[in-house]
């Protein structure tokens, strides 16, 4: 899942010159990921992994890193 | 006439009423007041009239008061955008000279010229002996720093009177009266922020400040605009497409939401007929014009008229501005009283030689007579709200050692605006990732390209220049 989420962040959202060395607690609000981006990426995680991810949820904390999104996803699938 | 002496007059009607709200801390209009006369004090003392001042503060009350202050002293005021990579801040300094630049503390290591240095905290210590500094109509009071097609930022330098009359405008236009509260999101480099800082207290309203993590948090801040009983806020369509899709806005109706405006990019019309429809007693409003000529161009949203397969108008002129369209290549002029003074360069105002401003902007006409944009006439893209030159991302790229040639185009984004992406030739032996490394320190992340392709040559058109539209359709692949 992670995976999968990576790619799509760097391929789609941000630039990051070397996305392997950029680890799963690094902060991606730093790196550039701002609402619009957010945005795109709860729709594409909602399609990809059949989970519904609830608005009053949608908060820096929860988007911050991909360990935080992928906490965060776990948290609503069935 | 000085643009303060509106606030000066609402301070003497209503001094206890709130001025400004930030988080927890709210100031009244004499508190506000007492703060911006030491800082005007001091630069009186410093004979700092006519001279740029930069302010390295965020959006806020401290920064609000640098700006009066430095308004009432008869001096210039340059908010500098501190997330920006300290190459570009130096380059700013650099260009406009300032006499001093305002911020907290001690002066911040990227900081060169660190002897301009004043700390706002030794200014608020000082005693204020206020006098209101006279300036004549055309005085500057703004200089407001773009992305430059030329590969440099550069600055756009704004008048008392070309302020004053957008002021007058908007009050006029949406009812700002005293009963007024503003909600505040825009940095203050952006033009966007004249409303917020100079319409409102004219007006005796009160500005409550957004706390900046609820921009990405839609629903917090659909219940902060509730709870703060917001009536009116002027922001870019893509903060709104974000609390319209994922705002909770059904539980959370905005019925004390008078208007809502909005500048900057194109609105998609799907998300604004959903926002619309979820904001059905707030007036909405798209406003339009370049930072060089404030707003020229306005539309009051017509629900009935709004279709998911076309844009909105940009309307009709707004702040008594003359409009007119160049008949060879649909671009529109703006000649406007709020129209800017010149580009600041090198320390000085370089003033305009024509009062007709060249938008860069394609236009029509529409049945109604309004008028309706058509894309830019040249590169220029926006960004996350942010305009942004291509010419001004390549030139950084172009100075990395690795890259022997770059162009960069601007790819649709899927949800609002414009996100810019390069083609690079690499010198032989060099490697991308590598090469490219040095530019998260030299770009600002919304001019930051989202992806890169190598090419062995750049395409070119048969007269020698780069083929930019096949370079798009490189892009454009699935």
């Amino acid at each position: 899942m992670k995976q999968k989420i990576r790619t799509f962040i760097f391929d789609e959202l941000i630039f990051v010159a070397e996305p392997d060395s950029f680890s799963d607690d690094a902060d991606l609000l730093e790196a550039g990921l701002d609402s619009m981006g957010i945005m795109r990426l709860i729709m594409f995680i909602e399609e990809q992994f059949g989970v519904t991810l609830p608005d009053a949820e949608i908060d820096p904390d929860n988007v911050k890193s991909f360990n935080a999104l992928e906490q965060w996803i776990l948290g609503h699938q069935k | 006439m000085n643009i303060v002496s509106h606030f000066l007059q609402q301070c003497a009607k209503s001094p206890e009423k709130w001025a400004f709200v930030e988080a927890e801390q709210y100031i009244s209009y004499q508190q506000f007041q007492a703060r911006v006369a030491k800082i005007a004090t001091y630069l009186q003392q410093q004979s700092a009239q006519g001279c740029c001042i930069a302010i390295a503060l965020e959006r806020g009350i401290n920064a609000a008061s640098c700006i009066y202050g430095i308004l009432s002293a008869g001096a210039i005021y340059l908010p500098l955008d501190i997330k920006n990579p300290a190459p570009r801040l130096n380059f700013i300094i650099n260009d406009a000279q300032p006499k001093y630049i305002i911020g907290l503390g001690t002066a911040p290591h990227w900081l060169k010229a660190n002897e301009k240095w004043l700390d706002l905290t030794d200014i608020l210590h000082t005693t204020a002996d206020f006098h209101l500094s006279d300036v004549s109509a055309s005085a500057l009071a703004a200089i407001l720093y773009t992305s430059g097609s030329t590969g440099t930022p550069k600055g756009v330098a704004l008048s008392h009177s070309a302020l004053l009359n957008f002021c007058h405008w908007a009050q006029q236009t949406f009812h700002i009266d005293a009963t007024a509260r503003l909600a505040s999101l825009t940095p203050f480099h952006f033009d966007l922020s004249i409303f917020d800082l100079f319409t409102s207290l004219a007006a005796g309203a009160s500005v409550y400040f957004i706390p900046a993590p609820l921009t990405l948090a839609p629903s917090r801040l659909s219940t902060w605009l509730s709870d703060q009983q917001i009536t009116v806020w002027y922001t870019v369509p893509s903060i709104l497409s974000f609390l319209a899709l994922k705002g909770s806005l059904h539980d959370t109706p905005l019925p004390k939401l008078k208007q809502l405006l909005f500048a900057g990019e194109v609105f998609p019309s799907a998300q604004l007929i959903t926002l619309t429809n979820l904001l059905p007693q707030t007036e909405l409003y798209n406003l339009y014009g370049p930072t060089e000529t404030n707003v020229c161009c306005y539309w009051r949203i017509e629900r009935a008229q709004l279709t998911t397969t076309q844009n909105i108008p940009i309307g009709k002129p707004a702040c008594q501005a003359n409009l007119s369209i160049n008949p060879e290549t649909q671009e529109l002029l703006v000649n406007s009283p709020s129209n800017f003074s010149g580009y600041w360069q090198a320390g000085k105002l370089h003033a305009l030689q024509t009062s007709d401003y060249p938008t860069g902007d394609k236009v029509s006409r529409n049945a109604q007579g309004e008028y309706c944009y058509h894309g830019r006439l040249d590169r220029m893209l926006k960004c996350s709200g942010y305009r942004v030159e291509p010419a001004e991302i390549e030139h950084n790229i172009n100075q990395l050692t690795g890259i022997a040639a770059c162009a960069v185009v601007g790819i649709k984004d899927k949800t609002s605006g414009q996100r810019p992406v390069a083609a690079v030739v690499l010198k032989p032996g060099a490697d991308l990732a590598t090469s490219i490394k040095p530019l998260r320190q030299q770009l600002a992340a919304y001019m930051q390209p989202c992806q890169f392709i190598t090419l062995a040559n750049l395409p070119v058109l048969s007269n020698g220049k780069t083929d930019y539209q096949a370079i798009q359709s490189l892009f454009n692949k699935p």
